[in-house]
């Protein structure tokens, strides 16, 4: 590939390659889906209009969301299908209202999801190498990884869901290791007398401030959590298991390295998540195969900040650091969209860009 | 705009005005408002380079932002309010020790379970499936919310703007909880919302503010120096990092 139109001629074919639909959502996007969907967080870097009507609309920020609405919309739940996009996309950066190119494949509701994820890391390496970045930094996560071990750790579900709640969030994970890793705390005062009471102390307290008993939360929701935290003060994680989320956490190597370092982490804590592994240990080794000159790393501690990615996660960056591609698997997301069943997704976005620019600096 | 003369905006009404109008009373440069209240533009007297313009708090942080006027004096909450990048758009010259006000994270008093953000966290994670919709939160401070809430590992909620009243929103039923601005803390009490242990966002007060996006020339810069040694408590050549 010599020329910048070259390269993006060779783009658009693999976009349009036979066995994929290259699809084009709207410019214009009601905004509501993507703060439904990923939070205020998300919503910051939207660019926004408001419509007669009073609705906000927002420039295409991405193309996952309107192809998974679409793709629900349309019925096609059973249908695996895979679809490719390239174009403009709008985000609020540092700077100003900024745009850019991006490329990707969305595979929705395949068979095989270990088949698909191999098929996303493929597409991917092709579209590097379309722009010469045959020796990409990959970072791997587990998300699905890490849901395993937290199930299989000796850690209450009520912990559980605080520290999966943290995850992809370092600063947040942090400080929850080192409040656990603390002495336990004196809890101020007796304990009320039973959960009746505390509903009844809780219940008087909101009546009294005139707020609603529903709609928001609700007084056996209040008093559970309050009493859930005496327990969880109480009834702290083991010493042994706080030190071994930290260890985990800590991993971060070259793939064969980092899973075998996991491997026999857990196993010396009597953790048994040899499944989930072996699977993050199958697509490692594919994607070295694909890009044997790539270094592939596998970060214990990545994951994307958006809460409905599931399994394995990827990104690949540039020389400069920049990154160039990310994925991964994201079967939750068709779910929080209402979707009635489970159905399986992976895909890519690439930055093309800063693609252009590697490949310009070459 | 001219190559000479410099803007400065005053808070156009109560104890914003009062007090600015006060210290630069103080520093013998009395800003008049020849047609009171309903006036908004005014002078100094022996300082005709200076125009005075009356704007409300909220606008002067926006016009410092972006460059529509050289000086101003506003709240630190509204420049940091204006633009999410407002405070690298302006210089904060002075404190001024009036109009304090903390930036605070309140929940209902009910809420016994939830005393620091971390608690905050964990309702927002699964509020959604309890509910069936976002964590709310009612405020005119999106910005910071947002960069407070980030700090936290908190995405999952949604900001419900609001003009005013921020702390009627829970009993009304339109948020679970506010940010909102507080000096004493009573109009929260008297809602029966309670602060957060580390619910504090930020501590606020008025400042005497440059724009670093307006028009600087050399002359300016010297007319700016030359009130700024006036007004006192500056030391010189700030003018030299716009």
């Amino acid at each position: 590939m010599k020329t910048p139109s070259e390269r993006r001629a060779a783009l658009i074919r693999l976009v349009e390659s036979k066995t994929v639909t290259r699809v084009t959502p709207p410019l214009l996007l009601p905004a509501a889906p993507y703060l439904d969907l990923a939070g205020e967080e998300f919503g910051r870097g939207l660019l926004l209009t408001t419509a007669n009507d009073g609705r906000d609309y927002c420039l295409r920020p991405d193309f996952t969301l309107p192809i998974a609405v679409s793709y629900l919309d349309e019925g096609l739940l059973d249908v695996p299908a895979a679809y490719t996009y390239l174009g403009t996309i709008f985000r609020q950066s540092e700077n100003g209202p900024e745009e850019f190119d991006q490329a990707g494949l969305e595979l929705l509701g395949q068979p095989d999801a270990g088949q698909a994820l191999d098929q996303v890391l493929t597409f991917a390496r092709w579209a590097l190498a379309i722009y010469g970045v045959t020796a990409p930094s990959i970072r791997l996560g587990g998300v699905g990884l890490f849901e395993a071990f937290l199930a299989a750790a000796d850690i209450s579900p009520a912990w559980q869901a605080r520290i999966r709640a943290r995850f992809g969030h370092p600063e947040a994970m942090q400080r929850l290791v080192e409040r656990l890793s603390r002495p336990p705390e004196k809890t101020g005062g007796a304990a009320p007398d039973g959960r009746e009471t505390v509903i009844e102390i809780v219940t008087d307290a909101m009546l009294s401030s005139g707020l609603s008993l529903v709609g928001s939360r609700e007084p056996e929701e209040i008093a559970d959590r309050y009493l859930e935290k005496q327990t969880l003060a109480a009834e702290r994680i083991p010493d042994r298991m706080v030190r071994l989320l930290r260890e985990y956490l800590e991993v971060s190597d070259t793939a064969p390295r980092a899973l075998d370092r996991i491997a026999s982490l857990t196993a010396s804590y009597g953790i048994d998540i040899e499944e989930p592994l072996l699977e993050v240990r199958n697509h490692a080794a594919a994607l070295a195969a694909l890009s044997p000159k790539a270094e592939v790393i596998f970060d214990a501690s990545f994951s994307p900040r958006l809460d409905y990615y599931t399994g394995i996660v990827f990104e690949m960056t540039g020389e400069d650091g920049a990154i160039l591609a990310s994925g991964g698997e994201y079967d939750r997301l068709l779910d929080r969209l209402g979707a009635p069943q489970p159905v399986t997704a992976s895909g890519c976005a690439l930055w093309i860009d800063r693609l252009e620019a590697e490949a310009a600096s070459r | 705009m001219s190559t000479g003369g410099l803007t400065l905006a005053v808070p156009s009404k109560g104890r914003l005005e009062e007090e600015t109008r006060r210290i630069f009373a103080e520093a013998r440069l009395p800003i008049e408002r020849p047609g009171g209240s309903r006036s908004y533009a005014g002078a100094i007297k022996n300082q005709p380079q200076i125009t005075v313009r009356f704007l409300p708090a909220g606008e002067i942080a926006r016009e410092l932002i972006v460059g529509a006027i050289d000086i101003g004096v506003t709240g630190a909450d509204l420049i940091h309010e204006g633009a999410e990048n407002g405070p690298d758009r302006v210089v904060f010259v002075r404190p001024l020790g009036f109009g304090n006000a903390d930036v605070v994270v309140a929940v209902p008093d009910a809420w016994i379970d939830v005393t620091h953000m971390v608690d905050l966290a964990d309702v927002a994670s699964d509020f959604r499936r309890r509910h069936g919709r976002w964590l709310r939160v009612a405020t005119k401070y999106v910005n910071l919310t947002r960069r407070h809430f980030a700090n936290y590992g908190i995405t999952e909620y949604r900001i419900v703007e609001s003009a005013g009243a921020t702390e009627a929103a829970p009993a009304a039923g339109s948020a679970d909880l506010i940010v909102d601005i507080t000096s004493s803390g009573s109009t929260l009490a008297a809602n029966s919302l309670r602060i957060l242990e580390d619910g504090l966002i930020m501590q606020s007060e008025a400042h005497l503010v440059l724009s670093r996006g307006a028009h600087w020339t050399p002359l300016r810069k010297a007319q700016l120096e030359a009130m700024l040694s006036i007004l006192g408590g500056i030391p010189p050549g700030i003018s030299t990092i716009l």
